[in-house]
């Protein structure tokens, strides 16, 4: 009887050691590409062959790995399902509410890591593109349609490309709040004490970030000066009109956050969405409309080179581009597109009228971005109340 | 793990295969726990090029924003720890020795266990559903009692409104603790104090409380080391505006222009460091209880 018992307890503790050890020698290997062309060097579909070639790679490859692309973001949802029935591979999405620094956070994170968690391509704030380049997180590539795109919203060497822009603008929920703000200094009103929201934290988030810049041009700032814009938020959180929670369409739509600052084909997506329940209205601000660009751009340490290459001509096909304005985006093409008569009349009428909107230059946003990222904290106080 | 000497209570016949059964658990707890304790410490001492440095152990006393962030963690901490182990003690009490119907008892442990593990965003959002501007309760209160909180000056999204949220994981914890030591409280000593004259007001402070007084202050330990390493919970509420300590880790390591993670993980030292006093003032204090609760 005791001889059986400790070999029952041999055997099992046999056995645990057993499974630790190969619990320990779990973890994947990625396909590998079908042809013998290494598509992480190519910089041109030409590089490998040719469209037919990258596809092929692509499909070989099977997966495509994306972050950072909330489906009611520039009609992201219908741009991905496209891609997947156009071409059969997987899209593997990573965390939708990221910001832009976390998308660059995951790429240094997953330098050696083929798996996947090693996001494939980004969709980054404009000022990050140069960023990410300088630090050599970025694989430089030209798709087809290259010479459409405005020379100043490219890197001349492909290491990243403008894709959209919006304006900033807010969303209302006017069953909760019926007075409409117009502007920006509208919000500084005290009948709307906790019920304005930024989309992100202006410390990682661009599009937090790029709010706090476009606050300053109606509050004597310019494109140079982004501390008017601090200063605003800094008064905004004085009056308690400005919550600290992040806003997403969800808390509009319960009311609890009334006014989002969102860019414009967001909030215009969100209406969509609503359907009604509840009754929301887009305002685009009477002054500091703030036109924002974001980039596309293929990291370097890519799982899948020729899926990420393959994503890119499909985002910037006439097709991609078109799917993009169907979710109130301005794509970077559409001058292109309107002089080639591509754009369907209801796609142009349903688009806001931003008229007046600016377009900072690289360097005044890349001082802007450095000026609110690090003065956040003390612009709003760690507060305690 | 080396042959085990008679005096440490195993059989003189026990031989190395004693020790392969807890052969994963010592695995995990080097691969999990020692390594990254390790890791965490030589990395506070590099720069983000991998130098060596001592600035970030020197920031941790110099700079206000990192002070701060150590002030306003230790505050919630300290304050959730009081008010949930004073409410979660009166509960427990309640239910144990105050004569309460047996069965609400279970329906309360059950509940704290629960509630005692119910953190980060699903919790903040529980509240801003309930609390929340729009929240039931406050619509309740507004359109029923006529009572706009909000208006009074109560914010969900301030220190107070956060303390409030700990205080949801913090008092079923105390009542989980507690609970255990008053069924300890033996009812003899009562009897034994009523008979030689004491009244209520001198067995309390004579016989229960000496017995149970460093059981609460463990226990309220235990609840700020519970409050201090939360992190989920007070972003997704305050989107990062309240700098508590895991919040200002997040955004050194989170990187942009704050890029700096040797110093995320010096303050994660200074961290483990706080948590490594608390528990150690813990497990002293339960060694006093333990004496009384054979």
């Amino acid at each position: 009887m005791r001889t059986n018992k400790n070999l029952a307890y041999h055997v099992l503790a046999l056995f645990v050691i057993a499974a630790t050890m190969l619990a320990a020698c779990g973890g994947g290997g990625g396909a590998g590409s079908s042809s013998d062309f290494d598509w992480s060097t190519a910089t041109s579909a030409a590089d490998g062959g040719g469209m037919d070639a990258l596809i092929a790679a692509a499909q070989a490859e099977g997966m495509l790995t994306t972050i950072a692309l909330p489906h009611d973001w520039c009609n992201y949802g219908e741009v991905i399902e496209a891609f997947k029935a156009k071409y059969g591979l997987e899209v593997n999405e990573l965390n939708p509410d990221a910001g832009s620094a976390d998308e660059i956070e995951a790429v240094k994170a997953n330098k050696d890591n083929k798996g996947p968690q090693a996001p494939d391509v980004l969709d980054v704030g404009f000022s990050w593109g140069e960023s990410s380049k300088a630090e050599g997180l970025l694989s430089p590539y030209k798709v087809s349609t290259w010479d459409t795109i405005p020379a100043d919203a490219k890197d001349a060497e492909g290491f990243w490309y403008g894709d959209y822009y919006g304006v900033l603008a807010f969303l209302v929920n006017t069953d909760v709040q019926p007075d409409v703000p117009q502007d920006w200094a509208d919000l500084l009103d005290p009948k709307y004490a906790g019920q304005i929201a930024l989309s992100g934290d202006p410390r990682v988030s661009n599009q937090a970030i790029q709010s706090v810049y476009a606050a300053a041009l109606a509050n004597g700032g310019s494109l140079d000066d982004a501390q008017a814009g601090l200063d605003y938020f800094s008064e905004l959180n004085a009056t308690g009109n400005l919550i600290p929670l992040i806003a997403n369409n969800g808390l509009v739509a319960t009311g609890e956050i009334p006014v989002r600052i969102t860019w414009d084909y967001n909030a215009l997506a969100a209406i969509d969405t609503f359907e009604g329940n509840p009754n929301a209205t887009v305002v685009i601000p009477a002054t500091g409309r703030f036109a924002g660009v974001y980039v596309q751009a293929i990291s370097a340490y890519s799982p899948q080179p020729a899926a990420a290459r393959l994503w890119q001509e499909f985002l910037y096909s006439d097709e991609g581009q078109l799917l993009w304005m169907k979710g109130y985006c301005h794509p970077i093409r559409e001058p292109d597109l309107r002089a080639r008569g591509v754009i369907p009349q209801e796609l142009l009428d349903k688009l806001p009228d931003v008229t007046g909107a600016v377009f900072p230059t690289l360097d005044q946003l890349t001082a802007a971005n450095e000026l609110i990222t690090r003065n956040w904290d003390t612009a709003v106080g760690s507060d305690i109340k | 793990m080396a042959r085990v000497s008679p005096t440490n209570g195993f059989k003189p016949s026990a031989s190395w295969k004693v020790w392969l059964g807890v052969v994963p658990f010592f695995l995990f707890a080097i691969l999990f726990l020692l390594l990254p304790s390790f890791r965490l410490l030589t990395a506070s001492f590099s720069t983000p090029e991998g130098a060596f440095t001592l600035d970030n152990i020197r920031q941790l006393f110099t700079e206000p924003l990192i002070v701060n962030s150590y002030r306003l963690s230790i505050q919630i901490s300290a304050v959730t720890a009081l008010g949930g182990g004073i409410f979660g003690f009166l509960l427990a009490y309640s239910v144990t020795v105050g004569g309460l119907p047996k069965q609400l008892r279970s329906v309360l442990i059950t509940f704290s266990g629960v509630a005692s593990n119910f953190a980060g965003v699903p919790l903040a959002f529980a509240f801003v559903a309930t609390l929340g501007r729009q929240g039931f309760i406050t619509a309740v209160l507004k359109n029923i009692f006529n009572l706009d909180v909000y208006a009074s000056g109560f914010n969900l999204y301030s220190f107070a409104g956060l303390s409030l949220v700990y205080m949801y994981f913090q008092f079923p914890l105390m009542v989980l603790i507690m609970a255990p030591a008053l069924d300890g409280l033996k009812k003899e000593w009562r009897e034994a104090a009523e008979n030689l004259g004491a009244n209520t007001t001198q067995y309390w402070l004579k016989v229960a409380m000496p017995v149970l007084l460093p059981s609460i202050l463990g226990s309220m330990i235990l609840l700020f080391g519970n409050a201090f390493g939360a992190y989920a919970t007070a972003y997704a509420l305050t989107g990062g505006r309240i700098g508590l300590v895991t919040i200002q880790i997040g955004a050194q390591i989170r990187g942009d222009v704050l890029y700096n993670p040797g110093l995320g993980y010096a303050m994660a030292v200074g961290m483990v460091f706080i948590m490594a006093v608390s528990l150690t003032g813990y497990s002293l204090l339960q060694a006093k209880t333990e004496r009384w609760l054979k």
